[in-house]
């Protein structure tokens, strides 16, 4: 069974890797956009919003998620 | 409370209840009636249509549709099997018609319903089965998926989604039972067939597939890495040899093709729109997801909701569009059902005095009798559609005031893409689909079949039906061509030497969703002879050139 820490902690890895993803495009030269495109900024939003979750989440502790 | 005020309530409460129901119910026969109209309508009403039958006929015969869009007849499907081989078994008794794969989606769409409301007062223990739980809400959350514009739109045509949807939704109804302590290990078992068979039914299933296993690594981690791995085995295992058996024509088109351009401001715009359309349903799902994510247990159902969000996200592709939404107004209409169902009466204290509560539990019941009916009565008009003829719904579509807001426009107002205004109104605007049809169009159509007997051999047509119906072979599929094109996937040397030496009697264009190559090749060696409007779209036929010397008496 997985815990409510547990899970905070999975999201926030997730949030985490998908904003490096995100800006490492840039670097690897995808897309379509020079600089930040519009796509990059929804995605770091959702990456930023998925590490406040994780962390919220893992304030919660060892109650199951 | 007094009982004047009881009696007020209580009748107010009947009132919007019978309102609501009402509302509900005039959805599923506009539902019914426009399924009725496309079962008798033998052309192709979304130009997919066609050719999903067209891949159910080859399977009959013991073919792939999985081909070399190179060489003649230039065709290939880029959907899996299930559905087509679902409708294999109803061929030799409907015949090679549309009527097969649209009952079949119809079908699926009141199962779909039907599921959804069994969960939803399934979730509802014994001790709190009123009659609001027990039946209104179960059943206005299922009513409330065959009233959603997208669902009635694609619901009854011959195309895989519905039956996607279908398996989707029995999938994570078996599996949110997993732990059960009799049938625990069935319901697990059933729910990763149906996951198998919507992930051979549409690719996109795969975002059900991540939420049914999260949920159950969620509660029982071995038990995920036991279900993942055997899913994984026996979907790779037929994934395997079916593109063994294509030489790799499977992979190229499943797959390869399906890697398309993505326009993320069409997903903005279909999440706008499918919030629009589904608000009450969406934010009683999203609000039961974060109720649960943070003060309760994550459920199979609003995991499922969650991760539906992410079909909608590819929306954006090329050639996507609503329909990547149907999932997710599943999911919205069953988990909203659950979070309505599953509210408890005695934590509602509506009424207050001071900062003393004077109300108790039956006054919570009340409220939520009024409140419930009057959030589903509010939300119907979001999803307005109907079509604004005929004895039964002119009238009403004049009471309510929208019989010249047409889908198409109408006049000045027409849409340029379109040569007749259609007899439908829907909330969401402009859109295809979900019109009633009109003598006129089978008219046109019949015209149509006139030239397409006329001609010898098989036909250039951009609807598959137009070929079937004439027993001719159903030559390229031109969304697929243009998909394989624009990844840089698809040799036209050989159908630009067919097309360069006019050996297709006849061409038939609606959209021209063809590469521009193949254009290019047509424009020179064919001549449009006439243009026909049928279902509010414009008809193209050309002819060879070498054509309109011989047969030129036939256009006169």
């Amino acid at each position: 069974m997985v815990t409510k820490r547990q899970l905070g902690l999975l999201v926030v890895a997730i949030g985490i890797v998908g904003i490096a993803g995100i800006i490492a495009v840039d670097f690897l030269g995808a897309g379509d956009w020079s600089g930040f495109g519009p796509l990059q900024q929804m995605g770091t939003g959702l990456g930023v919003a998925a590490v406040i979750v994780g962390l919220i989440l893992f304030q919660l502790g060892d109650r199951p998620a | 409370m007094t009982s004047t005020l009881q009696r007020v309530l209580k009748g107010f409460s009947i009132l919007v209840t019978v309102l609501a129901i009402l509302a509900y119910v005039g959805y599923l026969v506009i539902y019914v009636s426009y399924a009725v109209e496309l079962f008798r309508w033998p052309f192709d009403y979304d130009q997919g249509e066609g050719f999903e039958l067209y891949d159910a006929m080859l399977y009959s015969r013991g073919e792939w549709p999985y081909r070399d869009n190179a060489s003649f007849p230039f065709y290939a499907s880029n959907y899996p099997p299930l559905f087509h081989l679902l409708m294999v078994p109803l061929l030799p008794i409907l015949g090679p018609r549309l009527i097969a794969g649209r009952l079949l989606s119809f079908t699926a769409t009141v199962v779909t319903a039907g599921t959804i409301a069994v969960v939803v007062r399934r979730s509802v223990s014994g001790r709190d089965k009123d009659w609001l739980r027990a039946w209104f809400i179960p059943l206005v959350s299922g009513l409330g998926f065959l009233a959603s514009n997208y669902v009635y739109q694609i619901g009854p045509l011959c195309r895989m989604h519905m039956t996607l949807v279908m398996f989707e939704t029995l999938s994570i109804a078996f599996i949110a039972e997993f732990e059960d302590p009799e049938h625990g290990t069935r319901n697990l078992i059933l729910g990763l067939l149906m996951l198998f068979c919507a992930g051979y039914t549409k690719q996109t299933a795969v975002f059900t597939v991540g939420a049914a296993l999260s949920f159950v690594f969620l509660r029982d981690i071995r038990k995920a890495l036991l279900a993942g791995s055997a899913l994984a085995l026996a979907a790779g295992a037929i994934f395997w040899l079916i593109n063994s058996a294509t030489d790799g024509a499977w992979w190229i088109n499943i797959i390869q093709a399906n890697v398309n351009e993505f326009d993320y401001r069409q997903t903005l715009f279909l999440f706008r729109q499918w919030f629009s359309l589904h608000t009450l349903f969406i934010l009683l799902a999203a609000g039961y997801f974060v109720y649960e994510l943070f003060w309760d247990r994550l459920s199979a159902y609003s995991l499922w909701f969650f991760f539906a969000l992410g079909v909608g996200a590819l929306s954006g592709k090329w050639g996507a569009g609503f329909g990547y939404f149907n999932t997710a107004v599943s999911a919205a209409c069953l988990v909203s059902g659950i979070a309505l169902a599953r509210l408890d009466a005695s934590k509602w204290r509506p009424f207050r005095k001071g900062t003393r509560l004077v109300v108790g539990n039956e006054d919570g019941r009340a409220f939520l009798t009024i409140m419930i009916p009057l959030l589903y009565l509010l939300q119907a008009p979001s999803m307005l559609h109907l079509p604004t003829s005929g004895p039964l719904f002119g009238p009403v579509a004049q009471f309510l005031g929208v019989n010249d807001k047409l889908a198409y426009g109408s006049d000045e107002s027409l849409a340029p893409t379109h040569c007749a205004p259609v007899a439908y109104h829907d909330a969401m605007g402009y859109t295809q689909l979900g019109h009633p049809l009109t003598g006129a169009d089978y008219a046109a159509g019949e015209r149509i079949m006139e030239h397409v007997r006329a001609a010898e051999g098989p036909i250039f047509s951009e609807e598959a039906m137009f070929s079937i119906l004439a027993d001719k072979p159903v030559v390229t599929n031109p969304t697929q061509l243009l998909n394989l094109y624009n990844n840089g996937m698809l040799d036209t040397s050989e159908i630009i030497d067919y097309i360069n030496q006019q050996r297709f009697d006849l061409v038939i264009f609606r959209a021209q969703f063809y590469p521009p190559p193949l254009l290019e090749a047509i424009g020179q060696n064919y001549q449009p002879v006439d243009h026909i409007c049928m279902n509010g779209f414009t008809y193209h036929l050309l002819w060879p050139r070498r054509r309109l010397d011989r047969d030129i008496d036939i256009l006169r």
